[in-house]
């Protein structure tokens, strides 16, 4: 028997196929396939949200935080009559845009400088004293207001948090089959970008709604520009690049604004706002 | 969130810059010095070959640590969702055992040896139930090496 040491050929070991390619198939793979999973999910859920009776949203809201803020407060006598006023707005809007007999929108008026508005779960719908001192006649507030009761009618608040369960659900038991921490904000990454992407949808939805009953209530639409040239005024930082805004650009807003007030003819009167919110005004500022 | 990605993204550029770098080097070096210690025989054979009686014997062993990269690690991450071979750990135990071989042989040599029998490789993982760590491969070469008997 001969002792000796042959030289072994490189390559055995070691695939000779370049890592990054192999790094880009795995990404570009697995994102694809993560994308489609939480599309499916989102669209099923989108479907089946409409199964969960209203009056279960209304219990679950209870116990959520965003109408905590607004009922720890005690409202002053002042605050009050504003609340009672939005919410008269709001009941007569809701008849406007045929809210089903099930769901009722409760306003909450919230004494903050903040520009926003939003709605919530069970038909909670939160406005900043910071909008409303923005908006220059009733006609923009209805506008806003047909908005967020529009975002309750397609159960808007309660999409949003099914998805985000199961969405996060789902990228969760993915991303732990991997090792690394970091391909988990990978995936988590994708998932906010394709929620995003949906509640836009949602949002142009509810212009388009709200426009619809703007039409039914006062008989012409005008006005309702007013809402967005104030919500971007009150926005003090740049825009958000688009893929990344839950909400759709004002311009885009704007435009399909005009389309509809393409079918008004002649002129059109505003309806102003009552003293009390004008009054509030002046002192506040 | 968008920070994450931009230091997501610098170690990951970072990762695969310089462990190239470093594994082009190191492949590079490990086949000049096999070369170089070529005639230094290693068999995995227990005991020495018929006619090698008048040695001395004597063990000598090399260990190598070698650390996992960002990029490796990011590939291997994705690559453990779908299956398949973890090429970028391979080269990575390759690399660590073939050197781990040579600082053995290295080590036969200063002793005079003219042969090592009974090779035996060791691997470990030394950050074992740190999941959140960058991993590092510990490989250990051992084996005796025969060196003759000085008159």
């Amino acid at each position: 028997m001969k002792y000796e040491n042959r030289t072994i050929p490189e390559g055995i070991n070691v695939s000779e196929e370049h890592p990054l390619k192999e790094f880009f198939i795995l990404a570009l793979g697995l994102g694809a396939i993560t994308i489609l999973v939480v599309v499916m999910l989102s669209l099923a859920i989108g479907k089946l949200v409409h199964f969960i009776p209203f009056s279960v949203e209304q219990s679950l809201a209870s116990s959520s935080f965003a109408t905590d803020i607004a009922d720890d407060v005690v409202l002053s006598k002042e605050q009050q009559r504003i609340e009672d006023y939005l919410q008269q707005l709001a009941d007569e809007l809701s008849v406007a845009q045929q809210l089903p007999n099930d769901m009722n929108i409760i306003v909450h008026y919230v004494d903050g400088d903040t520009v926003n508005a939003f709605a919530t779960l069970g038909g909670n719908i939160i406005i900043y004293r910071g909008l409303i001192e923005l908006l220059p006649h009733e006609n923009a507030l209805a506008m806003l207001l047909s908005h967020e009761i529009a975002h309750i009618k397609q159960r808007a608040p309660i999409v949003s948090l099914g998805r985000g369960v199961a969405v996060g659900l789902v990228l969760a038991s993915l991303s732990g089959f991997g090792d690394s921490s970091v391909s988990q904000q990978l995936i988590g990454n994708v998932g906010l970008l394709t929620s995003l992407t949906f509640s836009r949808d949602q949002e142009e939805q509810a212009d388009i709604e709200a426009l619809q009953t703007l039409e039914k209530y006062y008989g012409h639409t005008a006005g309702a520009e007013s809402l967005f040239e104030a919500l971007s005024e009150g926005e003090s930082a740049l825009n958000p690049p688009k893929l990344l805004s839950t909400h759709p650009q004002t311009e885009d807003r704007l435009e399909r604004v005009g389309r509809f007030n393409g079918s008004t003819i002649g002129a059109v009167s505003y309806k102003p706002l009552p003293a009390f919110l004008i009054k509030e005004e002046a002192f506040s500022r | 969130m968008n920070i994450d990605i931009y230091v997501f993204v610098t170690l990951l550029v970072l990762g695969y810059v310089f462990g190239r770098l470093a594994e082009k080097k190191h492949f590079k070096s490990i086949i000049e010095r096999e070369k170089k210690y070529k005639d230094l025989l290693t068999f995995s054979e227990r005991l020495p070959p018929p006619g090698m009686n008048n040695t001395d014997a004597e063990l000598v062993g090399g260990s190598v640590v070698i650390s996992v990269d960002y990029f490796k690690r990011i590939v291997a991450g994705l690559r453990s969702i779908v299956g398949g071979r973890l090429t970028t750990y391979e080269s990575l135990l390759e690399r660590a055992r073939r050197e781990a071989i040579l600082r053995m042989k290295e080590a036969a040599i200063d002793k005079g040896a003219i042969m090592v029998i009974n090779v035996k490789l060791e691997t470990s993982s030394i950050t074992k139930g740190k999941g959140q760590q960058i991993g590092s491969v510990e490989v250990y070469a051992y084996g005796t090496a025969l060196s003759p008997i000085a008159v």
